[in-house]
């Protein structure tokens, strides 16, 4: 919540990691304790940082802005409701017809499971990492000295 | 408390995601909203991995790759945010319109 | 004798081209003011070429109507009332410089120009001419001689089934008109010569005089429908050409409008019956239809029998489409000479005649045809008792006497129908060509009232009027006695008893107002103006020649074919043309008096001492008291008329009188019914055209731009709007998944 109704960016981004932290404890208490040290070290590590640096670099911080928020912020509100309103209310409608919490996942079935089964998707991702990487220092760089030699 | 328990959490925090998304002018800061629904994403698929259990842990596979894939995608986009503000002096998303009929 | 017979009608066409191509150049007219000037010759097909009369512009005050006393004064030598501005002339003889494009300018030149010279006359003159020796020929050869002719010139429709040639037929009631058409139209052309001498237009006139002849020789030349219908409607075109010869006169337009548009009602429905034919008979050729039509039930043959004569009406002037004929008037008298008494409108009676056996087989439509025309020639008669133009007496004489060729017609007495026909052709030409000649002699004055005295100073015009009106009048010997007296005898002797008695009255009306007419314009005072007495004249030879040639079959034609009375050689003639409708009733209507009493088909024999002859007393008398009223009235008791008027009784006198010189206000009606109703009408369409249909254009198109004016407004650029866009999006998923897939 705090995340998105924040004035100062920088606040909202120390929410979000917060946020991730929370969730990381989460997912440890769902038995992946795997997928929690990603979260932490993805999220916590990576991702939050990249974008405290893109808040710094184009000091978008600064700003402080007068109008935080949209005039559409109304219909936004009603948008959203409606959709976690039925969506909750689907979920608690369900008969999920289970008992309480069960098995975690075990680091050595999951990494079992991601180098046998899902090792496809596992290079393709790696390569989808490497675009990305690629795309991104080409976007963000500055115009080259070298460029305007030309 | 059950599987709904954690459902309920991962909707709110997507709605709070979509909310943030169209309600906020902040080119960063919608971002950031989009991250929320990744991780509420997430957080639903490590619940029904857990309370459901898939075939070989299906679902904790699924939220790894999902966190990969978010992390290209949240390069890329700053990326292109940097560049966009960088032009336009402002972070503002409402002074975008180029494309406006 | 095919040849001949083709010949007739290709002359006066090839008359036609000539006068149209080569006669401009012919003429050579001058200007009044700029002296000779030679531009006539590059001056092709447009005789009314302002360059010359820069100056002289037409001044188009002087067109908008009849002009006032003052205007009358200051340019012509009578004052008063000369409701027809072509022939006004100045004092010396000179037409004002006003009237000249357009106008006829009868009979005086400006005196200093050089002499001007009308020789466009000399071919289609010569043409008819040539046409009329042939036509007589192949007359003698067909009458005398037996023979019918029949030539195929061209196959002009060949459609699978349908074929129409065109091709010529001449039987003995082809040749009877060919004898009319021929001999009066001749004459006419020759009349024109010294009429129209002085008009702009002159060749133009005789390219329509050609033009018309064509059209009226196919039109009783044809041997299908189809031949029938192309002349008739040819002559009507060409009517409108001559009657509004003086276009630029707004009255002339006007009449010639009137003239085509109530002839194109009459037309109309001609269409609609020839149309019916094929449809039904699957041929427009005569001798197959009359073959074939005794195939089709009774009701069929009455529709297309009262078709075919809503032309009759139309073309021939009858109730209710008779309007046009008086106001055609304002065409040049040769015109109404031709058009008008001897030819145009006996394409109506030819038609029928024609026809006949298709009549014969429908006695309602031959009921019809009858009561309409004893209707219209008491309703003509009674109009032209007071009526103050000469030319205009004689138009609804016209009518009336077209009336008793229909009533003819209709009781069944075809040749005496086709005698009657012959007859006034001959002694109608001549009166209207006499009219011409009188109204020429006195200045162009038309109104009887400022005539009087003439038969001083036009002997020659007297002489043969008197001896046109005793023949349409009915008095023994002349013409029209014979062919009237024969139509009254036949409606009496097969027990028409109304239609004979309103028969006697108009002949008693008749020779009324032909004689009121004689007396008004020859004995008495000379009522125009003084300085108008002494320009009277007797008119060129040209003129007079025609007039005295037709006062001989006037004078002898009843007595060469109607003698004796109802079985002259006229019968005989014309008894293979109506032999099967003589014999379908025997001569009578079922509903007279007499059916089923006749005898049938014999020929009724005639007793000079007996029935026949009490007719012929009785017609003869009727026609001198007709007479002898008009002299008591107009020449020895002057003020009688205006008495009489006032001791009619119940005070209606003045009443009558008015609605008769306002023709019973029956163009009144038409103007308010068919002009205003016609300008509501196209209003309202107007309306529905502009608002309702073009609205629904327009408003289509406006409702495309509206609809994307107001779609656009989703493109805002902006991604927050598209997000929402997106999650709203995805809400509505959420909810159809939510609540149908339960």
């Amino acid at each position: 919540m705090a995340v998105v109704t924040l004035r100062n960016i920088i606040h909202s981004a120390v929410a979000m990691m917060i946020c991730f932290g929370s969730l990381a404890g989460m997912y440890a208490l769902l038995g992946a304790p795997i997928v929690a040290a990603a979260q932490v070290l993805i999220y916590l590590g990576a991702i939050s940082v990249l974008i405290l640096f893109a808040i710094m670099l184009t000091q978008a911080g600064d700003a402080n802005l007068p109008k935080p928020f949209h005039r559409q912020l109304p219909i936004a509100a009603v948008v959203a409701l409606a959709i976690v309103g039925m969506v909750g209310w689907a979920v608690v409608q369900t008969d999920w017809g289970l008992a309480a919490e069960a098995a975690g996942a075990a680091v050595g079935d999951i990494a079992t499971t991601l180098f046998t089964d899902f090792a496809l998707p596992f290079e393709i991702i790696s390569m989808l990492i490497l675009v990305a990487i690629i795309g991104a220092i080409y976007l963000a760089r500055r115009p080259e000295e070298d460029e305007r030699a030309n | 408390m059950g599987i709904e328990g954690y459902l309920i959490v991962s909707t709110l925090l997507f709605g709070l995601g979509v909310f943030g998304f169209m309600a906020r002018r902040n080119a960063i800061l919608m971002l950031i909203s989009i991250e929320l629904m990744f991780n509420a994403v997430n957080l639903s698929l490590i619940a029904f991995n857990a309370f459901l259990p898939p075939d070989a842990n299906t679902g904790a596979v699924f939220a790894l790759m999902i966190m990969a894939v978010a992390a290209a995608e949240v390069t890329v986009g700053l990326a292109l945010v940097i560049a966009i503000i960088r032009t336009r002096q402002t972070p503002e998303v409402d002074q975008y319109s180029d494309l406006k009929e | 004798m095919e040849l001949l017979i083709a010949l007739i009608p290709a002359l006066p066409l090839a008359g036609f081209l000539f006068a149209v191509i080569v006669g401009p150049r012919l003429d050579h007219v001058p200007v009044l003011g700029h002296g000779d000037d030679d531009h006539d010759d590059h001056d092709d097909h447009d005789d009314d070429h302002g360059a010359d009369d820069d100056h002289h512009d037409v001044d188009d005050s002087a067109f908008r109507g009849v002009p006032t006393e003052e205007e009358q004064q200051a340019t012509s030598p009578h004052a008063g009332h000369a409701d027809d501005l072509a022939n006004a002339e100045g004092a010396a003889g000179v037409i004002p410089a006003e009237y000249n494009d357009g106008i006829g300018q009868a009979g005086h030149v400006s005196p200093g120009a050089a002499r001007p010279r009308y020789r466009s006359w000399i071919v289609p003159t010569a043409f008819v001419g040539l046409s009329w020796v042939l036509s007589m020929i192949v007359f003698a050869q067909v009458i005398f001689g037996g023979q019918e002719g029949e030539v195929t010139i061209y196959e002009w429709i060949a459609a699978g089934d349908f074929v129409i040639e065109i091709s010529f037929l001449v039987d003995s009631l082809t040749a009877m008109l060919l004898l009319v058409v021929s001999t009066v139209g001749f004459l006419v052309h020759i009349y024109s010569i010294g009429y129209m001498d002085g008009d702009r237009g002159f060749w133009r006139f005789f390219a329509y005089l050609n033009l018309f002849m064509f059209s009226m020789l196919l039109l009783i030349l044809g041997d299908n429908f189809l031949m029938l219908y192309v002349g008739w409607e040819a002559v009507g075109l060409c009517s409108y050409a001559l009657i509004g010869f003086w276009y630029k006169k707004p009255s002339a337009a006007g009449a010639a409008k009137k003239a085509f548009v109530v002839n194109r009602v009459g037309d109309f429905g001609f269409g609609l019956g020839i149309m019916l034919i094929w449809v039904n008979l699957g041929t427009l050729s005569f001798r197959e239809v009359f073959d074939r039509i005794g195939t089709l039930d009774e009701g069929t043959i009455t529709v297309i029998a009262l078709l075919l004569f809503a032309g009759a009406v139309g073309k021939s002037a009858q109730f209710p489409l008779h309007v046009w004929l008086p106001d055609a008037m304002e065409g040049p008298t040769p015109v109404s000479a031709l058009i008008h008494a001897a030819t145009m409108v006996n394409a109506g009676v030819y038609m029928v005649a024609r026809a006949n056996p298709i009549f014969a087989e429908a006695p309602t439509a031959m009921w019809v045809v009858a009561i309409v025309g004893t209707f219209t020639a008491i309703f003509a008669a009674a109009i032209a008792l007071t009526q103050n133009d000469i030319k205009k007496v004689l138009a609804y004489s016209t009518v009336s006497q077209l009336a008793y060729m229909f009533m003819a017609l209709g009781i069944g007495a075809w040749i005496a129908a086709i005698f009657h026909l012959v007859s006034h052709g001959f002694f109608k030409g001549l009166l209207f060509m006499g009219s011409g000649s009188v109204i020429h002699g006195a200045g162009g004055e038309q109104d009887m009232r400022y005539m009087g005295n003439l038969r001083e100073k036009m002997r020659w015009t007297y002489v043969t009027m008197v001896i046109g009106s005793l023949a349409l009048a009915g008095i023994p010997i002349f013409a029209g006695f014979f062919s009237k007296d024969e139509i009254l005898a036949e409606a009496f002797n097969r027990g028409y008893l109304v239609f004979y008695g309103v028969g006697i009255v108009v002949a008693f009306m008749t020779a009324f107002y032909t004689f009121r007419m004689i007396f008004m314009t020859f004995w008495g005072e000379w009522r125009g103006p003084k300085a108008a007495w002494d320009h009277v004249h007797e008119s060129a030879m040209t003129m007079v020649a025609p007039l005295m040639i037709l006062a001989v079959p006037t004078t002898l034609i009843g007595l060469f074919l109607g003698i004796p009375p109802e079985e002259g050689i006229i019968h005989s003639w014309l008894e293979e043309v109506f032999h099967g409708a003589e014999e379908a009733h025997a001569g009578v209507l079922p509903g007279s008096i007499l059916d089923g009493y006749h005898a049938s088909g014999e020929a009724h024999h005639f007793e000079l001492f007996g029935l026949g002859g009490l007719l012929l007393l009785v017609g003869a008398s009727v026609a001198v008291a007709g007479v002898w009223l008009a002299h008591r009235w107009y020449v020895r008791q002057p003020d009688a008329p205006a008495r009489f008027v006032q001791r009619v009784p119940l005070g209606l006198g003045p009443g009558m009188y008015r609605a008769s010189v306002n023709k019973y206000y029956v163009d009144d009606l038409y103007q308010l019914v068919w002009a205003r109703g016609g300008v509501l009408v196209s209003n309202a369409l107007w309306w529905f055209d502009a608002k309702v249909i073009d609205g629904a254009v327009n408003g289509a198109g406006w409702l495309a731009s509206t609809i994307g004016g107001g779609l656009r407004k989703v493109q805002t650029g902006r991604v927050e709007n598209y997000g929402l866009g997106i999650a709203a999006g995805l809400a509505i998923v959420v909810l159809i998944f939510a609540t149908a897939v339960r």
